[in-house]
């Protein structure tokens, strides 16, 4: 070991100093960034350096999953495929069917002068990596605001509704998924019709209906999808499955979790949906005028 | 507070060996001088073993917090809370966390290996395990704090608090590790198989 000056001599600013300095930074920092968005071009800058080292680090395991893949048995191979043709011809059946449908829906639609509901700009990413933070779940995806992501935006896989994209570098994109606390989300019951708001559940890896009264009219076992109702998410996304209800004869509302559809086994694949919230239409004044008296009655 | 015993009469030159041998264990290797390019090298190590892609696998430790406290211990002079604060802001940017959140625990980290450095490095490697897991989970519980301070946490964040047992555990291979270029001899031998 080298000799350093004994520490009676001048060490610079004290070991104190320092962490407090650092520390009041930091938090300072933490405020900033959990209440205003300012610091959103220092993270974009760090991150753009950051990228390339991050899909450096990414290669052993890309590298490991192709190494696995390739020694893929021809046994498995064909199990699989067969498995895939005998699900190919049960859909065919339905496909037709569908196509029926839709044309039917199209022309009915024109009967009644419906708006066409317009389908959403979709692009297919891949899944990077998930950050390590235990705290929340996140994903990392391959295509950030270049691509044209932009905060906001669902993220869907095969099975439902993934999340939302939450934060957007130059080339990735930040996921969070609709399991997390302060996610939330329109649905409705597939079978009444019933609207609420799905929350992230308490229990990770859920999602809870909030503000159902007690009575409400729920089940185990009911297929839970968007309403739609924001102008974010498409309507009839499936969301999840209802796993079970808690009626407490204290609590005014039942307590509803919901097991989530989508992102449940672990997606390289992922779709976002490029759909802009519209701005909800502001209030005219005669709605203004109208609302005023059932108010002041409700308050009577 | 009971302070730790003068077990050697020879104290100067057990404060001046880097780690403290075993008592009783009359050799006492002099270091060679750290090569600040290896400190920076193992630190970026650190942060690149930290950046794999891990995903959601339960005990992997934080390798670059490992290392920040083994170059605060044993090189305070050198790496102090200024590289413990970038490196933190590192892994703010690539876990998606609060702008400041790794950075507040590292520089808790840092902080902490420094006030001890002198009691860390008077007993022998294995008894400083408990020291470090003492530290990593201060530096831990110090994100959890900041999580739930603004509300982002889920409810079972404790689960990862065992990352620092494996850290800790991990220790005397790091030292190990960490240590092997200052062991080598000096005069270099040039029978030597290898």
């Amino acid at each position: 070991m080298e000799y350093g000056p004994p520490p009676l001599f001048n060490q610079g600013v004290s070991a104190r100093a320092r962490l407090a300095f650092f520390s009041f930074l930091a938090i300072l920092l933490i405020v900033i960034d959990a209440r205003v968005n300012v610091l959103d071009t220092i993270r974009i800058g760090v991150g753009v350096m950051l990228y390339p080292v991050q899909r450096v680090l990414l290669w052993p395991r890309d590298a490991l999953t192709h190494a696995g893949r390739y020694l893929v048995t021809v046994g498995s191979l064909t199990h699989e495929n067969a498995q895939l043709r005998e699900s190919a011809t049960e859909r065919a059946a339905q496909l037709l069917q569908d196509e029926q449908l839709r044309l039917e829906n199209a022309h009915l639609r024109q009967l009644q002068g419906l708006r066409e509901r317009t389908g959403a700009k979709t692009q297919s990413v891949q899944v990077l990596y998930e950050p390590r933070d235990r705290f929340t779940h996140k994903l990392v995806i391959d295509r950030g605001s270049s691509d044209g992501l932009r905060s906001g935006n669902p993220v869907i896989d095969e099975q439902g509704v993934v999340g939302q994209v939450t934060r957007v570098f130059p080339m990735v994109s930040e996921v969070t998924m609709v399991t997390e606390r302060d996610q939330s989300i329109p649905v409705e019951v597939v079978r009444n019709g019933l609207r609420c708001v799905a929350f992230g559940g308490s229990e990770p890896g859920t999602l809870e209906l909030r503000f159902l009264a007690a009575n409400a009219d729920v089940s185990s076992g009911d297929a839970v999808v968007t309403s739609g109702l924001d102008g974010l998410y498409p309507a009839g996304l499936p969301v999840g499955t209802i796993a079970r209800v808690e009626r407490d004869v204290k609590d005014q509302f039942a307590r509803v979790i919901v097991r989530p559809a989508g992102g449940v086994n672990a997606n390289s694949v992922l779709v976002v949906l490029e759909v802009t919230a519209a701005p909800l239409p502001a209030p005219s004044r005669e709605n203004l005028h109208n609302e005023r008296p059932v108010r002041r009655s409700a308050r009577q | 507070m009971k302070l730790w015993p003068l077990r050697r009469a020879n104290g100067d030159a057990a404060a001046a060996t880097v780690t403290a041998v075993p008592r009783g264990q009359p050799h006492k290797q002099v270091l060679r001088p750290v090569r600040p390019v290896f400190i920076w090298a193992s630190l970026a190590a650190g942060l690149a073993l930290d950046l794999l892609p891990w995903g959601r696998t339960p005990l992997v430790p934080d390798f670059l917090a490992l290392g920040l406290v083994f170059w605060n211990v044993h090189q305070p002079r050198r790496v102090g809370m200024g590289a413990a604060f970038l490196f933190g802001l590192l892994m703010d940017v690539h876990d998606g966390a609060l702008f400041g959140e790794h950075a507040l625990a590292y520089t808790l980290l840092s902080y902490g290996a420094i006030a001890l450095h002198r009691r860390i490095q008077w007993v022998p490697v294995t008894s400083q395990s408990p020291y470090v897991l003492a530290l990593l989970l201060v530096a831990q519980l110090a994100s959890a704090a900041v999580r739930l301070w603004v509300g982002g946490a889920s409810s079972n964040w404790w689960v990862g608090l065992t990352e620092s047992a494996v850290g800790a555990l991990l220790w005397p291979l790091v030292t190990w590790i960490l240590f092997a270029p200052q062991r080598r001899s000096i005069n270099r031998d040039e029978t030597r198989p290898i």
